[in-house]
C-alpha cells in the first residue's frame, strides 16, 4: 500500500481501531490522540508497517461486514412515519472537523466587527411574514432566540385580527412584562384600543386588544366554561401566548397547558417561545388536540451574530473560540490562548 | 493572580475596546451591590455630558416614581454610569435602569441571572462569570437554554453589528459548560402538569367526569406520557415477537406450569442439602446394617464388619466377612437379605476391623448357619412432603415429569420466563403511564369529597361553589380556614398578615420583628390547621416575621415605606414582592363577596390600606 493511502486509511478509521492496533506497539498509546497515533504509526520501520497494513486489512473487512449487517437490519426494521415538524438541519450533529492547519482567529479580527450599523429601513425576515400569513388559517408556534423579532410577529398578527373585528388576547408570564406591553401597545394602537387585566388592575376591559397574565386568561376560561361569561369569547379571534417556554416551569407551567386546552377552537393560537429543544413536540401536540392545523416556525439564527472573548483576571483579552462567530450546533474548540490561560487559572487561582 | 477580575478593571477594559454597554452577570445580589460599591473610590468616571444626561433623566423619572428619589445608588449611577439590577431592588428602580440602558446612557449593569428571564434588556456585550447558579440549597450547572438566554442579551438589533460574550473566570466557573451551552442546542422542555384542588373544582363545575377525562387526555403531559408509553409499547411488541416460538405446547400455559414444577424441585433440593442417591429401601436398610449383622449377598451370606461411605460418590459401603472366611467390600445396595441375627464383637478401627480371633470365630459361625433364617421386615418410608405446594404439584397427575416436551421446556424455561416477566412489567408501566393523570385527578377529587366540597356524584356542594374561586397555592388551607370561621371579625391587618405568611415561600432568612399577640395566636391556629392538612397539601412555610411586617404596614397607615424597610433585614424588592403577592391573595378573598360579604369587606379594606406609596406608584 502506498504511504499516502495508508495514512488516509488510518485517519478515516475510528480511533478505537487505532488504539487496538497500537496495543503492544506504542507505549501508553491510550494517552494519545488520533493524529499523534497515526503519526507514530507511520514512522514505524517497514516490517512493522507491513504488519499494521495486514491488520488494517482485516479490520476493514470485518468492519465492512458489520456495517452491511447493520444496514440490513435497519432496512428490515419498520420505518416510523417522519413527523412533519422535524427540521432537516438538525441531522448534522457533533463536532465538525476543524482544519487544524487553518490559523486561529486573532483578537483584532474579532474586535474589527464591533460597531454601529448603518441605519437601514426595516424589512421583515421571511420567517416573520411566513408566521403572519399562516395565522390566517392555522395555529402558529414560533421558536426563535431572544431579540430576533417575535414582537413584530405579534404586532402584525394583532393588526390582522383587528381589521377583522376580532378580540385579541395577549398574555405574558409576568405582571411587569404585561405592563410594559400594555404601554407599548397603547402607543401603537391608541389607548382606547388596549385594555389590561392583571391580578389587581383592570383597565378598559372592553377594548379589542387585552393584555393580561396567563393566570388571568386561564381563570377567564374557567369562568366562561361554567357559564359566567365575563368576556366576549365568541368574538375571540387570536390568543397570543408570549414566552410560552414557561410551559416547562415547575410551578406555573400547568397554567399554560390549561390555557391551551381550554382555548376555544375558533380562536387562533400564536405561541411565541424562546429557543427550545423540542418545538416539534409542541406542534404535534397542538395538532393532535385542536381542530385547526398547526404551523411550526423555528428560527435558530440570531439576527445579530455573536462572538466570544475570554478576559483573564490579569486583564488579558483573547478570543474565546478558534473560529469567529459562535454558531449553534457546530461544536466548539477553544482558542489556544484561552485554553492556556484558563489552565493556568485553574491550577493556581488563589495566589 | 486574583480569583476574579476587579469590577472597575473589567469596566475599563470593556470601555477601552468599545465593548460597552454591557451586562455583567454575577452570582449573587450581594456581589452586584459590592461591585457597585467598589466604584465609589475609583477614577473610572464618565464624561460630564453623559453624567448630566443621566441626571436629567433620573430627575424626570423620579417625578413619576418618587420612591427612588433618595436611592443610595444614584450618585454612583450618575458619576460612573454603572448600576446594579436584581430582584432585591424596587420595580421602579429596575424600570429606571432598564430605561437608562435602552437610551444607551449606562456603560454597565451588574445583574443576577434572574434578569435573563423575561425582561427585554439588551446590550452590546454580555459578561458571564459563572457556570452554575444557586437553586434552593445548592449550586446547579446552567443549562444550555439558560446560557443562551444570558448570551441572547448580547447584540442589539439595529444598534450593533455584532454582539459579544465575554467570559471571565471566577471560582465558580467551568469553561466547558459555557462552551457547550453557547454552541449546543437548547434542552427539550417537559410538561410540569400538576392537578390542583382549584383545577378539580373548576373543571367539575363545568364538565362531566367523562369530559374531564377527555380534557386531561388533551394535556401536553398526557401527550408526552403517550410518547413515552409508545416507546415502551415498541419494546413490548419486540418482546412479544421473541416470545412467539415459546407458544402453547402440551399444556396451554407451559411457562407457569414449569415454573411451579421448577419451584417445587428447587424447594425440595433446598430441604436436603446433601444429595444422596440412596433409594428409599436402602435408606430404610441402613440403620440395620451395623457391624455383626448377618446379611445375604448375591454370592451367599456374610457378616458385616463395618459400614462406611465411599470417598467419591458418597455411596454407603460395607466391609464383610464371607462364608469362605475372606474379607470383602461391597456396596450397600447389593444386600439382598437382612437377617434377624447379630453377632456381638468389639469392632476395631483398622483392618481386619476386629480382633483376629473374632474373625476365625465369625468364619466358624458362618459355616454353621441353618438353611432358613428369619429376616428383618424393612418398610421403606414414603417421603413425607409437608410443603403443601410440593404436595399439590408433585402429585401423580402433575404432567411435567412425564410430559413429552419435558426436555424442551427445561431448556427454554429460563429465557422464556425472563421474557414473560419483562413483558408483564412493560404492560404494567404502559398502563400506569396512560392512566396516571386521571388517577391523580381522582385522588384529588376524593380528598375534596372527604372535606365536603363535592358530593359523591361529583357535583359541587355549596362550599365547593365558592371554594373554586380561590385559585392560588395553598387553596385548601385557605378555604378550610374560611369554613372554620377562623377569620370572623378579624382586623384587616391581621388577615393580610396571615395571607402574607401563607403566600411567602422564600426561605431567604429575614429578621424577626416583635409579634403582636393577636397575630401570634392566629398563626399558631393556622399552623395547626396546615399541619392537619399536610397529608393532602404540603404546608406553607408560615413565617411569622413576614406576617408581622405586612401586619404593621396595614395596621399602621402612617408607617412610611422607608421605616418599614428599615425595620426588616429583607431587601426592598423582596418586601415589595411580598406585599404584591399578599395583595393578589387578598383580591382572591375579595372575590368571595357574594357568599362571604364580611370577610370580603375586610380583605377589601386591607387592600385599600395596602396600596399607598410605593405600591400605588406602579400601575
Amino acid at each position: 500500500m502506498h504511504f499516502d493511502d495508508l495514512k488516509h486509511e488510518l485517519q478515516s478509521l475510528p480511533v478505537k481501531y487505532l488504539h487496538h492496533m497500537a496495543r503492544g506497539r506504542i507505549h501508553r498509546h491510550f494517552r494519545l490522540g488520533k493524529h499523534r497515533l497515526v503519526e507514530i504509526m507511520l514512522a514505524f520501520p517497514p516490517d512493522q508497517i507491513l504488519a499494521i497494513e495486514t491488520e488494517l486489512q482485516q479490520i476493514l473487512t470485518t468492519r465492512q461486514e458489520r456495517l452491511a449487517a447493520q444496514e440490513a437490519r435497519a432496512a428490515a426494521r419498520p420505518q416510523k412515519p417522519a413527523s412533519p415538524f422535524q427540521s432537516k438541519n438538525r441531522q448534522m450533529k457533533g463536532k465538525p472537523n476543524f482544519d487544524h492547519s487553518q490559523p486561529s482567529i486573532t483578537l483584532q479580527e474579532i474586535l474589527k466587527g464591533i460597531g454601529v450599523p448603518e441605519p437601514q429601513p426595516f424589512v421583515p425576515d421571511p420567517w416573520q411574514t411566513e408566521a403572519v400569513e399562516h395565522l390566517a388559517h392555522s395555529d402558529v408556534i414560533v421558536s426563535a432566540p431572544t431579540g430576533s423579532g417575535k414582537t413584530y410577529v405579534a404586532i402584525q398578527a394583532i393588526k390582522q385580527a383587528m381589521t377583522l373585528n376580532q378580540t385579541v388576547i395577549y398574555t405574558s408570564p409576568l405582571k411587569a412584562l404585561s405592563n410594559t406591553k400594555f404601554m407599548e401597545f397603547s402607543q401603537l394602537f391608541g389607548p382606547d384600543q388596549v385594555g389590561i387585566l392583571t391580578g389587581d388592575r383592570r383597565d378598559n376591559a372592553q377594548a379589542p386588544l387585552l393584555v393580561m397574565t396567563t393566570e388571568i386568561l386561564r381563570n377567564l376560561f374557567y369562568d366562561a366554561a361554567s357559564g359566567e361569561i365575563d368576556l366576549r369569547l365568541h368574538t375571540l379571534g387570536l390568543v397570543i401566548l408570549d414566552e410560552s417556554q414557561y410551559l416547562a416551569d415547575p410551578e406555573r407551567g400547568v397554567v399554560w397547558e390549561e390555557t391551551i386546552i381550554l382555548c376555544p377552537s375558533q380562536a387562533r393560537l400564536l405561541l411565541l417561545s424562546a429557543s427550545i429543544g423540542n418545538p416539534q413536540d409542541l406542534a404535534e401536540w397542538l395538532q393532535a388536540i385542536r381542530p385547526i392545523p398547526c404551523h411550526l416556525i423555528r428560527h435558530a439564527k440570531r439576527s445579530v451574530p455573536l462572538r466570544g472573548l475570554y478576559l483573564h483576571p490579569t486583564g488579558q483579552l483573547v478570543p474565546l473560540l478558534k473560529n469567529q462567530d459562535i454558531l449553534q450546533g457546530k461544536g466548539y474548540t477553544f482558542h489556544p490562548d484561552t485554553r492556556q490561560l484558563f489552565t493556568e487559572y485553574e491550577i493556581k487561582p488563589f495566589r | 493572580m486574583p480569583p476574579a477580575i476587579h469590577p472597575v478593571d473589567l469596566i475599563e477594559i470593556l470601555r477601552q475596546h468599545r465593548l460597552t454597554p454591557a451586562i455583567v452577570f454575577l452570582t449573587s445580589r450581594r456581589a452586584c451591590d459590592e461591585a457597585i460599591d467598589t466604584f465609589a473610590h475609583s477614577s473610572a468616571r464618565m464624561s460630564s455630558q453623559r453624567s448630566e444626561a443621566i441626571r436629567e433623566f433620573l430627575e424626570k423619572f423620579t417625578k413619576d416614581f418618587p420612591s427612588i428619589t433618595h436611592h443610595p445608588l444614584i450618585p454612583v449611577v450618575q458619576e460612573f454610569g454603572v448600576a446594579a439590577h436584581h430582584a432585591g431592588h424596587l420595580p421602579s428602580w429596575k424600570i429606571a435602569i432598564e430605561e437608562l440602558m435602552r437610551q444607551g446612557l449606562l456603560d454597565a449593569v451588574f445583574a443576577t441571572t434572574t434578569l435573563a428571564a423575561g425582561v427585554d434588556f439588551p446590550a452590546r456585550t454580555v459578561v458571564i462569570t459563572q457556570s452554575s447558579v444557586r437553586k434552593s440549597q445548592d449550586f446547579t450547572d446552567l443549562t444550555n437554554s439558560e446560557i443562551q438566554q444570558l448570551a441572547g442579551r448580547g447584540g442589539r438589533r439595529g444598534k450593533d453589528l455584532v454582539g459579544v460574550v465575554v467570559i471571565t473566570p471566577s471560582p465558580y466557573i467551568d469553561l466547558h459548560i459555557l462552551g457547550k451551552g453557547l454552541t449546543g442546542y437548547p434542552e427539550p422542555i417537559d410538561s410540569q402538569f400538576v392537578v390542583s384542588y382549584p383545577m378539580v373544582l373548576n373543571l367539575l363545575k363545568a364538565h362531566s367526569l367523562d369530559q374531564i377525562e377527555g380534557l386531561l387526555a388533551k394535556s401536553f403531559a398526557q401527550f408526552q406520557l403517550n410518547q413515552r408509553s409508545g416507546i415502551h409499547q415498541d419494546h413490548l411488541d419486540q418482546i412479544k415477537e421473541q416470545l412467539m416460538p415459546y407458544g402453547p405446547r402440551e399444556c396451554a400455559d407451559w411457562i407457569t406450569q414449569w415454573k411451579g414444577f421448577d419451584l417445587a424441585r428447587r424447594r425440595k433440593a433446598h430441604r436436603h442439602p446433601i444429595v444422596t442417591n440412596d433409594t428409599p429401601f436402602l435408606t430404610a436398610c441402613l440403620p440395620f446394617l451395623t457391624p455383626g449383622r448377618l446379611i445375604g449377598l448375591p454370592k451367599g451370606p456374610a457378616i458385616i464388619l463395618r459400614q462406611y461411605r465411599s470417598r467419591g460418590t458418597f455411596a454407603p459401603m460395607l466391609s464383610v466377612i464371607r462364608a469362605k472366611g475372606t474379607l470383602g467390600e461391597c456396596p450397600a445396595h447389593s444386600v439382598t437379605q437382612v437377617y434377624d441375627r447379630v453377632f456381638e464383637f468389639q469392632p476395631s478401627r483398622t483392618i481386619p476391623w476386629c480382633q483376629p480371633q473374632v474373625l476365625s470365630q465369625l468364619k466358624k459361625e458362618l459355616s454353621q448357619l441353618p438353611t432358613r433364617l428369619p429376616t428383618v421386615p424393612i418398610l421403606p418410608e414414603i417421603q413425607e412432603t409437608d410443603d403443601p405446594l410440593l404436595a399439590e404439584i408433585l402429585t401423580e397427575e402433575f404432567p411435567c415429569p412425564t410430559c413429552p416436551s419435558h426436555s424442551a421446556c427445561k431448556k427454554d424455561f429460563p429465557l422464556a420466563s425472563k421474557l414473560r416477566q419483562k413483558s408483564q412489567q412493560l404492560t404494567k408501566t404502559i398502563q400506569a403511564l396512560r392512566d396516571g393523570l386521571w388517577h391523580r385527578f381522582q385522588q384529588k377529587a376524593d380528598v375534596l369529597h372527604k372535606f365536603g366540597y363535592i358530593t359523591a356524584s361529583s357535583q359541587l356542594t355549596a362550599d365547593g361553589e365558592w371554594a373554586r374561586l380561590i385559585r392560588i397555592n395553598h387553596s385548601l388551607l385557605i378555604t378550610e380556614l374560611i369554613r372554620m370561621d377562623a377569620f370572623s371579625g378579624i382586623a384587616p391587618g391581621l388577615l393580610a398578615g396571615i395571607m402574607a405568611s401563607i403566600s411567602h415561600d422564600d426561605d431567604r432568612p429575614g429578621s424577626y420583628m416583635r409579634l403582636p399577640s393577636g397575630l401570634a395566636t392566629m398563626l399558631t391556629q393556622v399552623r395547626a390547621v396546615a399541619d392537619s392538612l399536610s397529608p393532602y397539601e404540603p404546608p406553607p412555610l408560615l413565617r411569622s416575621d413576614v406576617a408581622a411586617l405586612v401586619e404593621s404596614w396595614i395596621g399602621n397607615p402612617q408607617l412610611t415605606w422607608a421605616s418599614l424597610v428599615r425595620s426588616t433585614s429583607m431587601a426592598e424588592g423582596d418586601v415589595y414582592r411580598l406585599l404584591a403577592r399578599t395583595l393578589e391573595f387578598l383580591s382572591q378573598i375579595y372575590g368571595l363577596k357574594i357568599t362571604h360579604p364580611g370577610l370580603a369587606d375586610t380583605a377589601h379594606s386591607a387592600m385599600v390600606t395596602m396600596r399607598r406609596e410605593v405600591l400605588q406608584e406602579l400601575p
